[in-house]
């Protein structure tokens, strides 16, 4: 009885992780090109100006994100990250402020924020 | 006593399943990485808990209902953190599926350079070799048993990787939790430091390929009783190199200066070399451990007892006689596996609350239909089981079905693996 459990559930397990590591191999969405084209610069001093926690973007290794509707669900204390809304905060995002990386996880999490490039300075 | 006895490993499952996922519980996550992480932490405490469960100390094996319940649990918690541990994963790709599959795939990718990922596959990887090996029971015991030490390897690598998560207070608990009690049971089982030094004094044969084995205590003596077990591995001798494995095997009799007797059947490499046992070898005496025979009920007793599995029945007659009426049947294959036979005989005919059955089955099956007391015989009887797998599913079936509760009927494997 258990060693049967133990085949299905075996099987099973590589069954959807291979399934999974296919579909995300043939995943091609054709919109990603157009979005990209239309993504516009965004300044330092605009940026400043969504500083608050329900008007949160930070600049994040050249681009911008805007975080609003993430923040209530950032595992993090809101002290920890609150403070970086409205400004530059690749650092703190690759160290997590104790000198660990985000997850690739959090990468692709990332992305579904994104609003635009972080424009450089004059 | 037997209520604390019966409810100690629920009350303690709950403990390590629900303290680290009410320690680790995620507010305002999405409800899919959620379920991961919570999956997570309940297969990390039932983990720890089944290391708990691996530890063979006398009175703790006591207290929680004896070395075959425990086993029993052991095995039913190890599949359940298996079954859990394959989910966390999935239910965290889950979490990014319904934002693309590229990121759900790209929590769980092995291909994605992130350690704890790596970790996690490791530490699951391990897991499932260390449980297949587990069914292979054709395996030698100890090639199965260091193939199984592949799951304590698992367990460790997971910890690692909950702290390469990030999670320092949870991750270096649990971590160094396995790793104290991994050493325990090293130290104190498999190194044989929990164990007594005893010697053998003699050896006789009693039937076809098995052996009755007398032991003096060389130093304090285990304090065991009838129809109990211990744990014994055999070392050096004049003419004899043992191969040191600790086994189970029943206490068959005791005799003065506390001297154990257990009954050695060759049923595998290590038990087949103890055939040729001989007085002078070092031995340890781990235990004793089991519950079988222990606070008999004020009512009609039944033992069936198949092969080898006579013998924790002589070990209660040789010591005292029987205080109710009490059948023995006792079945065995021929005359030359008839272990024990000549005494049973004797023992019954100067005993009046004792019958004893005595069926030679050949190599087939008893016919329990015709064998075992009908339903009216067997009213208010207490049922005891013992001999292999087979024959104790067998008559346990054929007890319920005429009309035995379940709660009368009781058996021990003797089968730890």
């Amino acid at each position: 009885m258990t060693r049967q459990l133990y085949i299905a559930s075996t099987t099973a397990f590589w069954l959807v992780v291979f399934g999974l590591g296919m579909t995300s191999a043939l995943w091609n969405p054709v919109e990603q090109g157009d979005a990209q084209a239309q993504e516009k610069a965004i300044t330092l001093a605009e940026l400043a100006k969504h500083a608050a926690p329900g008007n949160c973007w930070m600049a994040i290794r050249g681009s911008v994100y805007d975080l609003s509707a993430y923040l209530p669900t950032h595992p993090s204390p809101p002290d920890i990250v609150l403070p970086w809304c409205g400004k530059e905060a690749t650092e703190a995002y690759n160290t997590k402020t104790k000198g660990r990386p985000h997850t690739a996880y959090a990468d692709e999490l990332l992305q579904k924020y994104r609003i635009g490039i972080l424009a450089k300075a004059p | 006593m037997y209520r604390l006895r019966t409810l100690s490993l629920p009350a303690l499952l709950v403990l390590f399943v629900g303290i680290p996922v009410f320690w680790a519980f995620p507010e305002a996550l999405p409800f899919w990485r959620a379920l991961g992480i919570m999956l997570g932490w309940a297969g990390a405490g039932l983990l720890l808990f089944n290391l708990l469960l691996m530890v063979r100390e006398v009175e703790l094996a006591s207290r929680l209902g004896g070395l075959e319940r425990i086993t029993a649990w052991h095995h039913r918690i190890g599949m359940a953190a298996y079954l859990l541990l394959l989910l966390h994963p999935l239910a965290l790709a889950a979490a990014g599926w319904a934002e693309s599959p590229e990121l759900a795939w790209q929590v769980i990718s092995p291909f994605s350079e992130n350690w704890p990922v790596w970790l996690g596959w490791a530490g699951l990887i391990f897991l499932m070799l260390g449980l297949a090996t587990t069914f292979m029971h054709r395996l030698a015991y100890s090639t199965w048993r260091w193939l199984h030490s592949l799951l304590g390897l698992g367990v460790l690598i997971g910890f690692i990787h909950v702290l390469k998560l990030g999670i320092g207070a949870g991750g270096l608990l649990a971590l160094a939790s396995a790793v104290l009690i991994l050493l325990w049971r090293l130290l104190r089982v498999d190194l044989g430091t929990a164990a007594k030094p005893y010697i053998v004094t003699s050896v006789r044969s009693v039937a076809q390929s098995m052996v009755e084995v007398a032991l003096k205590p060389l130093a304090m003596p285990v304090d065991a009783e009838p129809g109990q077990f211990v744990l014994t591995a055999f070392f050096r001798g004049p003419n004899y190199r043992g191969c040191g494995e600790f086994h189970p095997f029943t206490i068959s009799g005791f005799g003065p200066e506390h001297e154990l007797r257990i009954g050695v059947k060759a049923l595998g490499d290590c038990t087949r070399r103890m055939q040729h046992l001989e007085p002078g070898v070092s031995a340890r005496v781990h235990g004793p451990f089991g519950e079988f025979l222990k606070a008999l009920p004020a009512r009609p007793l039944l033992w069936v007892a198949g092969g080898i599995g006579i013998t924790p029945f002589i070990g209660f007659l040789r010591q005292q006689p029987v205080d109710t009426p009490t059948t023995l049947i006792y079945f065995y294959r021929d005359d030359r596996d008839a272990a024990y036979l000549d005494e049973l005989t004797l023992l019954s005919a100067n005993s009046p609350g004792l019958v004893l059955q005595a069926e030679a089955t050949g190599a087939g099956v008893p016919n329990l239909g015709r064998s075992l007391p009908g339903a009216e015989a067997l009213a208010n009887h207490e049922c005891y089981v013992c001999g292999p797998p087979g024959l104790i599913d067998a008559v346990s079936r054929a007890l319920l079905e005429r009309s035995v509760p379940i709660e009368r009927i009781h058996f021990e494997h003797f089968d730890f693996r």
